[in-house]
């Protein structure tokens, strides 16, 4: 199954220099700029003769209208615009969970009653958008669809933003846990009588009234009900799920998969980044490289004190434009220092987000050129 | 900017106090904002002048605050220059506290404060299945956040110190802050009964009260944080039916000089990246903040990008423009040089 699945991905890749490996996924702390450099790599792949996917969970509406996709590639696969003249295609998909989540539902489902069952439920419809983790398992699932489907050279994984850096690579072993769980047999149980009593209480007389009680002022023990409907109903997909995500953790390891990891700039950001970088390597994930983003221009200090090289008026600019450009350096060269066995590339403060594709091409080509040189 | 954005004409009880008053008299303040926008250091910065007292418009009145702070990684006590909380409450002087609240800890107090603990519930709650099921339970985890820091409020905690004049909760960056805001009412659908059902709908009433709990929401002038916080407005007013208390938007790029107005990048050198990156950073932060002032006629702060690292001295100057924003004009120059950043980000537009 998982040469299936590397074949999915990458069968006819290798064209873009500077992006060897079939499917690259891009990850750091939110706001550094990934979403756009991970949409900046697929314009160029695109561009340079490949069928490309890049898969996302919450673009700026700028850089959706760089790329030409509404809210329509939630549902599916949307292709970019590209030149006529350009070899390749490119295709984006917007992850979202709930719609993800029930579109599994619905595919695994065994019949129309439990799918009803499912869909309906009200434990199902709050975990299904609000569970921690629930996302990035989301993407987990739908980049097994897509390396299943065989229709990408390459595939451009974003993830998402997360405070606990790799959320998405625990995902499928949190979830592979959480189906060989004692709470989860224990969940899937018939907890309830036809009466609506929870068994186990009635069974355990009034020591079993009291623990009902002292659950349902906890939780609710309509939640409860829920919960457990919820997971009995569920049944018949755990094992497709847990095949799954034993699948996608191969792929996410196998030597075609590299990493890039995105740094906001600054002394203050590095050890974000060392976070990333050696929960990486733990976890036995190949790093790639790591690109520091949106670096403030260095500023040289001549000219003698008093003097402002920008004319009047820019004294605090001037010094301002300095203190960053010194910081976002020393960032830098710490990141270089302390990850010495990893390429790393320096990307300048853009002007603005791209707002079309052409200015994302030139990003993606600043980018490989200087992946390529590293 | 128009003059609808001055806190002076924007009293929230007509009753002639700052809007700085106001909010160090609520029990409550959360501070919301994307990951990365400074919400930590404005935290930090109001529990400052409140706790010390710090602006003319606070009349040297102190108030006894706790910062409560929800992230596995801890930043507010670097902010102050104070040794990291591990969970507990630091005290950084007489009156200004701070705390890294573990959410999983504030439920386990929710449960000890609020259900009848025998032996049999002390199981239930160390089994797996619990742990479980509390991490899927809608809301709940959120609700403790609130109920704790609620509670800090009222009555002395388990600790010993306490209770707060005011506890200032810098909400978590993952989400729209907007779901630890409506979590208590999430909750109370599910749970009709019990205690627990019971104290999330007092919470959910707490929330919905203006004078008790404020909302300060943080952002960059930048595409999507500004995005997100206008997003956050609109939840809040759907689902809470009420309104955040005031905007402040972070990390201005300071303003040009005025011999460049008519052409800027005319004006430097062909190649001098960091000038050519000061007026486009510039030209950005107006942009947004022209459209985050379209939908928000509240009270709002401009605070700078300053040359400084993330510490006191930040805080300091932070404070400052807070004071200066917030405070009614106790002295003339604070209106004015309100009044002249507005003048100067509205001609530049």
């Amino acid at each position: 199954m998982s040469e299936t699945l590397n074949r999915g991905v990458g069968s006819k890749a290798g064209t873009s220099r500077g992006l060897r490996d079939p499917l690259t996924v891009v990850v750091g702390s939110g706001g550094v700029g990934k979403t756009t450099l991970a949409a900046s790599l697929g314009v160029v792949a695109a561009l340079e003769g490949e069928r490309v996917l890049v898969m996302t969970f919450d673009p700026s509406l700028r850089l959706k209208d760089a790329l030409g996709v509404g809210e329509e590639a939630r549902e599916s696969e949307v292709a970019v615009a590209l030149p006529e003249s350009a070899p390749g295609e490119l295709d984006v998909s917007l992850l979202d969970a709930r719609r993800t989540f029930d579109r599994l539902v619905e595919r695994y489902a065994p019949d129309a009653e439990s799918r009803r069952r499912i869909l309906e439920n009200r434990f199902y419809q709050h975990l299904s958008g609000s569970l921690s983790g629930i996302l990035e398992y989301m993407a987990v699932e739908r980049l097994f669809e897509v390396a299943a489907q065989e229709r990408y050279d390459r595939v451009i994984l974003d993830t998402p933003p997360t405070t606990q850096a790799l959320d998405f690579l625990e995902a499928p072993q949190r979830i592979t846990e959480f189906l060989d769980s004692r709470a989860l047999k224990i969940a899937v149980r018939e907890w309830f009588d036809s009466r609506g009593q929870l068994r186990a209480a009635r069974r355990l007389g009034r020591l079993g009234r009291r623990m009902e009680r002292f659950l349902d002022e906890l939780i609710g023990l309509d939640f409860l009900r829920d919960v457990s409907e919820f997971f009995r109903a569920f049944g018949p997909l755990y094992d497709g799920f847990h095949s799954r995500a034993a699948e996608v953790q191969k792929l996410l390891r196998s030597p075609r998969t590299s990493f890039l990891l995105v740094a906001g700039p600054g002394e203050e950001r590095v050890p974000d980044a060392l976070f990333f970088a050696r929960k990486l390597e733990e976890s036995g994930h190949r790093l790639a490289s790591v690109v520091v983003n949106r670096v403030h221009p260095r500023l040289d200090s001549s000219g003698g004190k008093g003097e402002l090289p920008w004319g009047p008026g820019s004294g605090e600019g001037h010094e301002l434009m300095r203190w960053l450009g010194q910081r976002d350096h020393q960032g830098v060269e710490s990141l270089r220092a302390l990850l010495s066995q990893h390429p790393l590339v320096a990307l300048p403060m853009m002007a603005d987000e791209p707002t079309h594709l052409g200015a994302l091409e030139v990003l993606g080509r600043d980018l490989i050129s200087e992946l390529t040189q590293e | 900017m128009s003059t609808t954005s001055s806190p002076s004409v924007q009293q929230p009880s007509g009753s002639g106090e700052s809007l700085l008053q106001s909010l160090s008299r609520r029990r409550f303040l959360v501070v919301t904002g994307k990951g990365g926008v400074g919400k930590s250091a404005v935290a930090a910065s109001l529990a400052t002048l409140f706790a010390r007292g710090g602006a003319d418009s606070l009349r040297g009145r102190r108030r006894k605050v706790l910062i409560v702070e929800i992230d596995p990684r801890e930043n507010v006590h670097q902010l102050l220059a104070a040794p990291p909380s591990g969970g507990d409450v630091v005290r950084i002087d007489d009156r200004l506290f701070v705390q890294n609240l573990k959410p999983r800890a504030a439920l386990d107090q929710l449960v000890r404060r609020h259900l009848a603990m025998g032996l049999l519930q002390r199981r239930v709650l160390s089994s797996e299945t619990y742990q479980q099921l509390s991490e899927g339970a809608p809301g709940l985890k959120e609700v403790a956040v609130l109920d704790y820091a609620e509670h800090r409020t009222r009555e002395r905690g388990e600790d010993g110190l306490g209770p707060f004049d005011l506890v200032i909760l810098d909400a978590p960056a993952t989400g729209h802050g907007v779901s630890l805001l409506a979590a208590p009412l999430l909750l109370s659908e599910v749970i009709q009964d019990g205690p627990v059902g019971r104290r999330a709908r007092e919470l959910a009433s707490f929330i919905s009260r203006p004078e008790a709990l404020g909302i300060v929401a943080v952002t960059l002038a930048e595409e999507l944080p500004a995005q997100e916080v206008l997003e956050l407005f609109e939840t809040i007013r759907q689902r809470l039916g009420r309104r955040a208390d005031a905007l402040v938007i972070n990390g201005l790029y300071p303003r040009l000089p005025e011999a460049w107005e008519e052409d800027p990048e005319a004006q430097v050198a062909a190649g001098d990246a960091a000038a050519l990156a000061w007026i486009r950073r510039r030209r950005i932060n107006q942009r947004e903040v022209a459209r985050l002032e379209a939908s928000w006629n509240g009270p709002q702060a401009l605070l700078p990008l300053l040359p400084l690292a993330r510490g006191p001295e930040l805080i300091k100057e932070l404070q400052q423009g807070l004071a200066e924003a917030f405070g009614e004009c106790c002295e003339a120059t604070a209106a004015e040089a309100m009044d002249s950043e507005a003048t100067e980000v509205g001609e530049e537009r």
